[in-house]
């Protein structure tokens, strides 16, 4: 129960701060946090395959992606550059904790050849062959349809966001004209003037 | 390791998760946070499909596994979803330099 509360706390503290934060930064980090503590009660709900996927695809791909476009965006322009001189003392503190905890692990436990029985106790109730047997049985159409709509998103982003060539020389020409920018230049996705 | 809780008390922090994303959907006014609380709704929704899947397999039912297959192919759908929807945003802000939904009104039929 003490799990559980300390869970949920951390994941309204972190739906919270996506709703109210200002920051587009800061919001997404904070649903990061959200989605970190998502994979935690996907274990403690014997979907341990599932918490891996929500680590690797959600909280790793899908929210860089976030990351990458609100950087390319620029949209938190005006804020004032924070004071951040003790993140780099904090991150080697950080990273060289976690080089002496892997080895501490290491040390204590040595990895000897792999074993099958040994890998089939890691997965045991993770649900990974459940839902292996699901996707390929009943689910087998939702699988080959999944496929083709993940092609179909692909070709679409990079339809939708590709540049014919005669734009992109008509930008950075506008941005030589402007003075603002070198006329050679690569143009700056989001910075050209409003009229185009 | 850790001792169950009922299904209804994470049915119901999947409610409120999703509710704060509705709320975020409503009041944001950038296009990208409207975008991640859509993410929190999807994720809430998932919560709940994990955990009516392990109260099946707990009453020993066959197709107990089908809540998280579901939630597999929802995580592929939300992946698909985000690329298209961050094109769709790239191209928007190159076109207005804005991504303000109240500037993008017009875009209404």
């Amino acid at each position: 129960m003490l799990a559980f509360a300390a869970l949920a706390t951390v994941m309204l503290v972190g739906a919270i701060g996506v709703v109210t934060l200002r920051q587009p930064v800061h919001a997404a980090l904070s649903l990061v946090g959200t989605l970190l503590a998502l994979a935690v009660a996907y274990v403690q709900l014997n979907a341990g395959f599932l918490a891996a996927i929500q680590v690797i695809v959600y909280a790793g791909a899908i929210m860089v992606l976030f990351l990458f476009v609100i950087m390319l965006l620029a949209l938190d322009g005006d804020a004032p550059p924070a004071n951040l001189a003790w993140l780099r003392p904090a991150a080697w503190g950080a990273g060289g904790l976690a080089v002496v905890a892997l080895l501490a692990v290491l040390l204590r436990d040595p990895l000897g050849p792999a074993a099958p029985a040994a890998i089939a106790e890691v997965f045991a109730g993770s649900g990974v062959g459940g839902v292996a047997d699901q996707l390929f049985g009943r689910f087998v159409l939702s699988f080959h349809l999944v496929g083709v709509l993940l092609l179909t998103g692909v070709v679409a982003a990079v339809g939708l966001v590709q540049r014919k060539a005669g734009q992109a020389a008509e930008a950075r020409a506008r941005a030589g004209q402007a003075g603002a920018v070198p006329p050679d230049a690569p143009p700056l996705p989001g910075r050209e003037p409003v009229e185009a | 390791m850790f001792e169950p809780v009922p299904p209804s008390y994470w049915v119901a922090l999947s409610a409120l998760l999703f509710a704060a994303g509705a709320v975020g959907v409503l009041t944001r006014r950038s296009a990208i946070l409207v975008f991640l609380s859509v993410e929190l709704m999807l994720n809430a929704a998932n919560l709940s499909l994990v955990a009516f899947a392990n109260q099946w397999a707990d009453a020993g039912a066959a197709v107990a596994m089908s809540g998280q297959t579901v939630v597999f192919v929802v995580l592929a759908i939300a992946a698909a979803e985000v690329a298209v929807g961050l094109g769709i945003l790239v191209a928007i802000f190159r076109d207005r330099a804005s991504t303000d939904v109240d500037v993008l009104s017009e875009v209404r039929a």
